[in-house]
């Protein structure tokens, strides 16, 4: 079996949680109060981490698959955990939409989406097909680049005096329950609650021992990061230009002009934005593999071209953005509990009654 | 193979002329195979013979340590008479080699022979002796070509494998370099040494260097950069897996680092294994120079593989698809220059491109005394001509020019030569989807590089898997200075991974000024 490192653990998660958050201004329903929403949301989603992390610790060597069917029995649990993988395959397929319709946005009018899409999945597929290690090499590759253009952008605004710290007053205008209303649960599923995935991943890393402790940090340091853009994004644009936008950041980041000469860093915004949506897709793309492997006993790679064709296939189902962004902040939002809250929450029950012993061995 | 033993064990006959008459028939008469049969006064009724391959061996050495003493012979009764122990005599107490080795099959003599060895038979004895009397013309050690530093040593390795090994030897002047000296080819049995310091080298590696080494079945190897394509880790790749380098204290510091150093005769080109990406952004110089200078530069190169592998792609990406990036006066004056260009602009980069790949390999290839031409065809005809009759752009020009430069400044060609490869892949993605294609074959390159090992060691390492905790960063981007850097390199399982004790400078007087 693959194994990764603590610090690569960390550095999935970071990259994992960011992905295409910073692409929507989250919680703007409360207006210039989102940052408070997205808080609370982060304190929730560490909760939700605490308990996943507590189902994980009963078989550290199970994955999601063999974690359901250790609870929930051989065919319940099978069958609950296939639910879950074509849900891991729908989410990466909207993160594949999500790459098809940026690029629409941002640098490609006229280029064919299909296209677009086919060669971002072809390289996530390559990606599932190597594995999880060299998937986290990846990331660790790709983690400076994040970082060095996350920090020129945050300065370049400060720089340019945009950020406007009184956007953000008057604080809970209308009281909590605004807040409340966007934090949960619209907020907890995306992006916090996500890290569901991750009962995947954790039985891959090394170091057992350290998986709670790099996940809480590595978690609650990511939370911060996204909180902090959501307010700085929320200080330049200000509430209503925010809720408008449809990519808030790049147009504060098109804001800048310095020095008649950095004016157009669209392209860093764009390129981040891909790196989130990328790393997000084929974590999910890698965990529905991983998770229909587990639940069928058929090797792992036979299952990557399969479900790369059926993500791209179902990418092509939503007629439009507008109605991609819909089906997304609405509907999906609703269902997402389900895997999220829900169903572990029943492992976590399950679980109190039956005894565990130690170390069982994985399904 | 098997006949290949049936061969070996022709044995030697006890019969002095039968062996010269099968020694002969055997090199097919060649004329360069020397064979001298002769008596010597102090054992009457027994000739001896030498025979040695002209060219390859030392003709001095033979004369004065075979010959003279074999003629002037003189030996105790004894051993005339007990025939047997006639050679263990010559061996004990008359020639004057080094090396010497007793041999009972004709095979072995015949392969001594074309080592370059001088084999001494002697009538009514069905062995024989070798001497090392290995010579002939050779260069001498000179100044290294291809990899050059202004501070550091300056002699770089020839084709002599004795004389390579000994130049490293030289450096590390210790018992625990270890040489293993393997014959491979079936026509050339070319000798290729297995150099490491033990005590630092990963056993496992080790052993998986020699696995490979021994399944390269091939008749002949001319060049290390045979063994190369054999033992690397994945033949579909542009990327390098091996290091290769014609200077000594390269590969000194290389072994020092636990790698394996493999050396071939006959060429001044050594390999060493493992090796990961960032090793090839590293010169000798770096650890000569002072670590200032040496991160400066280092950046540099880092900077200057991106611009080589990527300018032309950025530049065909930005006049497409993204003019909006570009300051409005530069947009301007670009435009203007493209104006009147037939060509869109991938096709114009890709003629450029084609036009300086072929100059480089033509002025490689030219005759010395015509190298002028080529710089006044290159700048003045393809350059400025080219612009001026409208056939590309100014712009373009200094954008390939540039990416030019750029490539030169790797202190690895092999490396250098992957992103000029490379680029290309990017230039046509650029052409085709802009930004967008140069992300995707971008982040093609960086699974792919991450997928890569040489030897079991990751080949991004100590970036991915990561190093930051043992301090493996500080020599990869930038170079600290000598006293930081405690550990070796490598993300392998050495069994001696530190350089130094701690990171700790060693402590200098302190002048106060006061007197």
């Amino acid at each position: 079996m693959q194994r990764i490192g603590k610090n690569q653990l960390s550095i999935l998660i970071i990259l994992f949680l960011i992905g295409s958050t910073p692409l929507f201004e989250l919680g703007i329903e409360a207006k210039q109060d989102a940052w408070i929403a997205m808080t609370l949301a982060a304190a929730a989603g560490l909760l939700l981490t605490a308990m996943y992390l507590r189902i994980q610790r009963r078989a550290p060597e199970a994955g999601l698959a063999e974690l359901y069917m250790m609870h929930f029995g051989k065919w319940l649990g099978g069958a609950v955990g296939l639910i879950h993988m074509l849900w891991f395959a729908y989410e990466s397929m909207r993160n594949v939409r999500d790459v098809g319709e940026l690029t629409m946005i941002a640098l490609l009018p006229l280029t064919p989406k299909w296209i677009v899409m086919l060669l971002i999945l072809a390289v996530a597929a390559y990606t599932v097909s190597k594995g999880l290690e060299v998937f986290v090499r990846v990331i660790q590759l790709l983690m400076p680049v994040a970082v060095l253009s996350y920090m020129v952008i945050v300065l370049l605004l400060l720089v340019a005096r945009l950020p406007d710290i009184s956007q953000l007053k008057p604080v809970l205008e209308n009281g909590l329950a605004p807040v409340l209303k966007a934090a949960f649960p619209d907020l907890l599923s995306f992006p916090f609650g996500q890290m569901v995935i991750m009962l995947v991943f954790w039985k891959h890393v090394a170091e057992k021992n350290t998986i709670g402790r790099a996940s809480y940090w590595s978690q609650a340091g990511v939370s911060l990061f996204l909180i902090l853009m959501n307010m700085l994004t929320l200080c330049v644009l200000g509430p209503e230009v925010s809720s408008l936008s449809a990519l808030p950041l790049l147009e504060a980041v098109q804001l800048i002009r310095l020095a008649n000469f950095l004016e157009r860093l669209d392209v860093i915004v764009t390129l981040l934005l891909f790196i989130g949506l990328y790393v997000k897709m084929t974590a999910l793309y890698m965990a529905s593999a991983l998770t229909l492997s587990a639940v069928t006993g058929i090797a792992y790679r036979n299952w990557v071209m399969p479900i790369g064709a059926a993500i791209y296939a179902s990418s092509f189902l939503e007629p439009n953005n507008t109605y991609h962004i819909w089906i997304g902040l609405d509907i999906t939002l609703k269902i997402v509990p389900l895997f999220q809250i829900v169903l572990p929450v029943l492992m976590l029950a399950v679980g109190l009654r039956k005894k565990y012993k130690a170390a069982r061995p994985a399904a | 193979m098997n006949k290949q033993n049936a061969e070996a064990h022709t044995p030697l006959s006890p019969s002095l002329q039968a062996n010269v008459q099968a020694i002969r028939s055997r090199f097919g008469e060649s004329s360069d195979v020397v064979i001298r049969v002769f008596r010597s006064d102090a054992a009457p009724g027994r000739r001896l013979a030498i025979a040695y391959v002209d060219g390859i061996v030392d003709a001095e050495t033979i004369n004065r340590s075979v010959m003279e003493p074999l003629m002037s012979l003189q030996l105790p009764e004894y051993v005339i008479e007990k025939g047997a122990r006639l050679l263990e005599a010559l061996r004990g107490c008359v020639v004057s080699v080094g090396s010497m080795r007793d041999i009972h099959t004709l095979d072995e003599a015949l392969q001594y022979m074309a080592d370059g060895l001088c084999v001494i038979m002697a009538d009514g004895s069905a062995a024989a002796l070798t001497a090392d009397v290995n010579g002939g013309e050779e260069r001498s050690v000179g100044i290294a070509q291809t990899q050059t530093v202004i501070r550091g040593p300056q002699y770089g390795f020839v084709e002599s494998l004795r004389t390579n090994i000994s130049l490293i030897r030289r450096v590390i002047r210790s018992s625990s370099l270890h040489v293993q000296i393997h014959k491979v080819g079936k026509q050339t049995h070319t000798n290729v040494a297995v150099l490491y310091v033990h005590g630092i080298v990963d056993e496992g590696i080790l052993k998986e260097v020699y696995r490979r080494l021994a399944a390269i079945d091939i008749d002949g190897i001319l060049e290390s950069g045979y063994i190369e394509e054999f033992i690397q880790d994945e033949t579909f790749t542009l990327f390098p897996t091996l290091l290769n380098t014609e200077r000594p204290d390269t590969v000194a510091a290389a072994l020092l680092e636990g790698r394996v150093a493999i050396i071939v005769d006959g060429t001044p080109i050594a390999l060493m294994a493992p090796t990961t990406f960032f090793s090839f952004f590293q010169s000798p110089e770096d650890f000569y120079q002072r670590y200032d200078i040496a991160t400066f530069i280092r950046v540099i190169r880092y900077v200057a593989y991106v611009v080589s592998m990527l300018l032309p792609a950025l530049y065909i990406a930005v006049t497409t698809y993204h003019q909006e990036m570009l300051p409005t006066t530069l947009l301007i004056s670009l435009a203007a220059q493209r104006e009147g260009i037939p060509f869109p602009g991938l096709v114009e980069a890709l003629l450029m491109e084609m036009t300086f790949e072929v100059l480089r390999e033509a002025g490689l290839r030219m005759p010395r005394a015509i190298g002028p031409a080529i710089s006044i065809v290159g700048a003045l005809v393809l350059g400025q001509s080219a612009v001026q009759a409208g056939i590309v752009s100014a712009g373009m020009v200094i954008v390939v020019s540039f990416t030019a430069i750029s490539n030169f400044v790797m202190p690895e060609f092999n490396m250098a030569a992957t992103s000029r490869i490379i680029r290309f892949g990017f230039m046509l993605m650029a052409g085709m989807l802009g930004f967008f294609g140069i992300f995707v074959s971008g982040l093609f390159m960086l699974i792919h590089l991450a997928s890569l090992r040489s030897f079991g060691v990751p080949y991004m390492s100590p970036l991915a898997p990561g190093g930051a905790a043992q301090g493996l960063f500080r020599d990869m981007f930038i170079r600290m200075p000598w006293w930081a850097i405690v550990m070796r390199p490598l993300d392998m399982k050495m069994r001696n991974p530190k350089r130094r004790p701690n990171k700790k400078k060693p402590p200098a007087q302190r002048h106060s000024g006061k007197p």
